[in-house]
């Protein structure tokens, strides 16, 4: 009676146990194979298929897909509550369209991108595309890094003591150039979702050395507007005005991004613009 | 090859030495064990027993020397030399979360041609048919010491080895190995059992080897070793003084002082005003019918073997156990 | 070998008496379901925040990206989440999720991450008594005064060991399928998973990637695992055999398991530390492409550090048991 018990037990254990080393020097085998002599064969996956959302108003559509590209000011660098205007924005629709459901999709937001970078992204990353693809409501900034830094090869924020009016000059022309090719390919991209280009602003207002750079900065947001404008379902929203005679109470404390209120009113603006 | 009286020989120890961290623990030890015989081995504790056995069932290997197994040695031929003995060092341990059979089944596949047959008729040998499919935790140390002694058995070895295998058992479950040990020496079995108890070898076993301090004092007979030192005869006389004088005269008495013997107290107990003496037991008759002539009362005459306690402070000269 | 085979039935029912096995099994029981938890817990949320996959994982590159154009990360770090970055990217162009919530999927994140400290520990629970018990038990002198050379016996602990560690391996991959199965479905077999990134640097070459079906990836996952545990499982073998006490033994091999984990997350300043077996024992890394604890590591060096120390352990144990003296 022990003897068949046990050596029954034995047989299953060896049996099984044999069975899964076979099994695992096997596997190892091959993963050995696989990785020393590497077969390249290509992998061409299913084509990433998206449905473009319908054009129509927002106030009519079954739902509101947010997806917010662009620089820091998209990433909302500056707010100490992290929300930005994107996240405020996102509110202040649910308020308005309180019978739609609004979600933000992505915030793709990248701190220091200027928009040859972007540009690059949105014609090879197909996570971006996609991404945009699916929203019908696309808020973006971008213009700031190329305006800023283009002379001194240095993130905005931090270039605060060494811009001067010349550099800023040498970088409009340049970077409106960048800016078209962002519009083109956001309206190739998705031309039936609503896209917000929010417009530059002067940080740099209270310092008198650099307060001429306002005309720079109108000169991009007027080149940029009539860039723009060929574009049907695009439209842009001023935010210089706010960052004159009141900068001290909406920018943050970096003097360049705005602060939790300073991006609450960019996000009313945009509210206000849709639809 | 082996000449008649080699091949008696089960266990053969030569000049075994063993050193242990710089310290000579083994410093000279042979003996041999011949088939069929009981063999005591005695020494106190810490006397290099329980190394001396190890070393007879390859658990530490011997610094120099050679132990012969039935003619193979344990170092160089293991299986072969190992194949004849059973043994139990110290406790029988076995698997204490498999049942008794199952403990058996395992040492039987250690060995070849050991079955299912065989391990119940062990089984029968020690009588434990009806606790030998529970999980040994539930054995009593007694169990647990029969289960290693069916253990033992499994390979119906030469010679059986069992170290101090009275430790911890209760005076019935003594007596009842004491039996057995005889009942397997019956069968032909030689077994090579250790003690530090004396009368424990008295009572079990035929030859001895007494080992102290890592060396082999003597290997005899028991009864040779015994009558080799001597017994001790008593007399008692109804006027002691007369009767000491009476012995006196003659050659070849020597009379034992109080302190001198190691006779247990409680014989003497009853033997008031006792001469002890050391001589030839055979002229006893004679010198009884000697003091009768001379009108001395003899009371009692007895003849009182040495312990082996005494023929081990006789062999080593006085030296303490231990 | 006919005088092994009951050697190793010997050794292979000990341990199962033993119901080491059990407890193998129990603590899996106990925490597939937990991790099996989280991972729903962390879908959920995925699901309320994000459309798909696809958006999750365009989230998760951009927050690397961000925090890469931090000045106050470490270069470590930063190369780490560069690699990782380029990897999600490339998921993300062939349009495959790396993370999709079903039953292999699990399996397979389950397995890379318990290489390390998982496994080894469980094989501790098999390994670390094989000869420290039976010596504190006493048995060992019973098994040892058979007419069986000590190597043989050795050998068939070792053998019986092999045994379970293949059954941990391959047990914990099927407790692991069936209880997330019950959560997340029992598909994803033929998901596609890419494997063969050359890691140069902080860039990662694609030139060799190519998809392999999930169920043959899990498959390789489970070989270098079991690699990596028979390592494991052959130094505590030696362990057991130079240490007396089972407990002493454990602890000594945790203790050298958990600080090789800690100098994988570290040791970027102490290059030597690539010679500890126990830095060596994410082979499923190299699998998943992910950057090795050590620049330079590769799969072969790490097969042969853990080739010496097994050699080494094997050495030392057959030296020492065959030889040693049993004095208690």
């Amino acid at each position: 009676m022990s003897r068949t018990s046990s050596s029954a037990l034995w047989r299953s254990i060896a049996f099984s146990a044999l069975a899964s080393t076979l099994l695992l020097a096997g596997g190892f085998g091959y993963a050995v194979k696989d990785m020393l002599y590497p077969s390249a064969e290509a992998y061409t996956g299913a084509p990433v298929k998206s449905v473009l959302p319908e054009h129509k108003e927002l106030s009519r559509a079954k739902e509101i897909n947010v997806t917010a590209i662009g620089d820091s000011l998209t990433k909302g660098t500056g707010d100490a509550t992290g929300d930005g205007y994107v996240k405020q924005l996102v509110s202040l629709l649910k308020e308005k369209y309180p019978a739609i459901p609004v979600k933000l999709n992505n915030n793709l937001a990248v701190n220091g991108i200027r928009a040859d970078q972007l540009a690059q992204r949105l014609s090879t990353d197909k996570g971006y595309r996609y991404a945009l693809r699916q929203s019908n409501l696309i808020v973006f900034t971008i213009g700031g890094n190329d305006l800023f830094q283009i002379a001194n090869g240095r993130a905005a924020g931090e270039a605060t003591g060494d811009i001067s009016l010349e550099t800023v000059k040498k970088g409009l022309n340049q970077g409106i150039d960048r800016l078209d090719n962002v519009f083109r390919l956001l309206y190739e991209i998705n031309p039936n979702a609503h896209i917000v280009y929010t417009g530059l602003y002067n940080p740099f207002y209270n310092i008198t050395d650099l307060r001429d750079g306002s005309l720079q900065v109108q000169k991009w947001n007027e080149e940029a507007y009539s860039l723009l404008h060929q574009y049907p379902n695009m439209m842009m929203v001023p935010s210089f005005d706010l960052f004159e005679r009141s900068i001290g109470s909406y920018l943050s404390n970096d003097h360049f991004h705005p602060n939790h209120e300073g991006y609450a009113q960019i996000a009313e603006r945009i509210a206000q613009s849709l639809d | 090859m082996q000449s008649a009286a080699q091949s008696d020989v089960v266990l053969s120890v030569k000049d075994v030495k063993k050193r242990i961290g710089g310290k000579m623990i083994i410093k000279n030890v042979s003996f041999d064990v011949r088939s069929g015989e009981i063999f005591g081995f005695l020494g106190p504790n810490g006397s290099g027993k329980t190394t001396t056995i190890r070393m007879l069932v390859n658990l530490i290997k011997p610094t120099s020397g050679d132990i012969l197994i039935c003619g193979s040695n344990v170092q160089r031929d293991p299986e072969e030399a190992l194949r004849h003995i059973g043994c139990i060092v110290e406790n029988p341990e076995v698997y204490s979360y498999m049942t008794g059979w199952e403990n058996l089944e395992h040492f039987a596949r250690m060995q070849r041609g050991i079955g299912q047959d065989r391990i119940a008729e062990v089984v029968d040998i020690v009588g434990m048919q009806h606790r030998i499919h529970d999980k040994v935790r539930t054995y009593s140390l007694g169990m647990r010491q029969r289960l290693g002694i069916a253990q033992a058995l499994l390979g119906r070895p030469k010679l059986l080895i069992l170290d101090e295998p009275t430790n911890g058992l209760d005076p019935k479950g003594i007596k009842e190995l004491r039996e057995f040990v005889r009942m397997l020496a019956d069968q032909g079995m030689s077994l090579f059992i250790s003690s530090h108890l004396l009368s424990e070898i008295q009572l079990m076993c035929d030859r001895v080897a007494i080992i102290s301090h890592g060396e082999v004092l003597a290997v005899g007979a028991v009864d040779e070793l015994v009558n080799q030192t001597g017994s001790y005869v008593v007399w008692q006389f109804d006027d002691p003084e007369a009767g000491r004088r009476l012995l006196a005269a003659e050659q070849g008495i020597r009379f034992v002082k109080e302190d001198e013997h190691r006779i247990d107290e409680s014989i003497l107990a009853g033997l008031k005003e006792a001469v002890i003496t050391s001589m030839d037991a055979d002229r006893i008759t004679a010198l009884v019918e000697k003091a009768v002539h001379a009108g001395i009362g003899v009371a009692s005459v007895q003849r009182i073997a040495p312990t082996l306690e005494e023929l081990f402070l006789q062999l080593t000269e006085g030296e303490s156990i231990g | 070998m006919d005088r092994l085979l009951p050697l190793i039935q010997n050794e292979t029912l000990k341990i199962w008496k033993k119901k080491r096995f059990y407890v193998v099994v129990l603590v899996l029981i106990v925490l597939i379901p937990v991790f099996t938890y989280a991972q729903l817990k962390i879908a959920e949320t995925n699901r309320k925040n994000f459309k798909d996959w696809r958006n999750q994982l365009v989230q998760q590159i951009n927050e690397y990206q961000n925090m890469l154009s931090s000045e106050r990360i470490p270069e470590e770090w930063k190369r780490n989440r560069r690699i990782a970055v380029q990897q999600l990217q490339y998921y993300l162009d062939h349009d495959v999720n790396p993370n999709s919530p079903d039953g292999v999927t699990f399996t397979r994140s389950f397995m890379a991450n318990a290489v390390n400290l998982f496994y080894p520990l469980l094989v501790l629970a098999v390994a670390s008594d094989l000869v420290s018990g039976e010596r504190s038990a006493g048995t060992i002198k019973m098994l040892l005064t058979r007419p069986v050379r000590r190597w043989k016996i050795l050998f068939s602990k070792l053998i019986a060991l092999t045994l379970y560690v293949s059954l941990t391996v391959v047990v914990s991959a099927i407790l692991c399928y069936l209880i997330s199965g019950a959560v997340f479905g029992y598909g994803g077999w033929g998901m596609p998973v890419f494997t063969g990134f050359v890691i140069n640097g902080s860039t990662v070459e694609s030139t060799y990637v190519h998809a392999v079906p999930q169920w043959l990836y899990v498959l390789m996952e489970g070989g270098l695992i079991w690699v990596s545990s028979m390592t494991v499982a052959i130094l505590a073998l030696m362990v057991s055999v130079l240490v007396r006490s089972t407990a002493a033994s454990i602890v000594t091999m945790m203790a050298a398991v958990i600080a090789g984990t800690i100098l994988s997350t570290m040791s970027s300043s102490w290059e030597s530390a690539k010679y500890v077996f126990a830095v060596n024992l994410q082979l499923t890394d190299y699998l998943a492409g992910s950057p090795p604890p050590i620049q330079g590591m590769t799969l072969s060096f790490s097969l042969i550090i853990l080739a010496i120390w097994s050699a080494i352990g094997l050495i030392v144990s057959f030296g020492v048991f065959t030889k040693q003296d049993i004095m208690n």
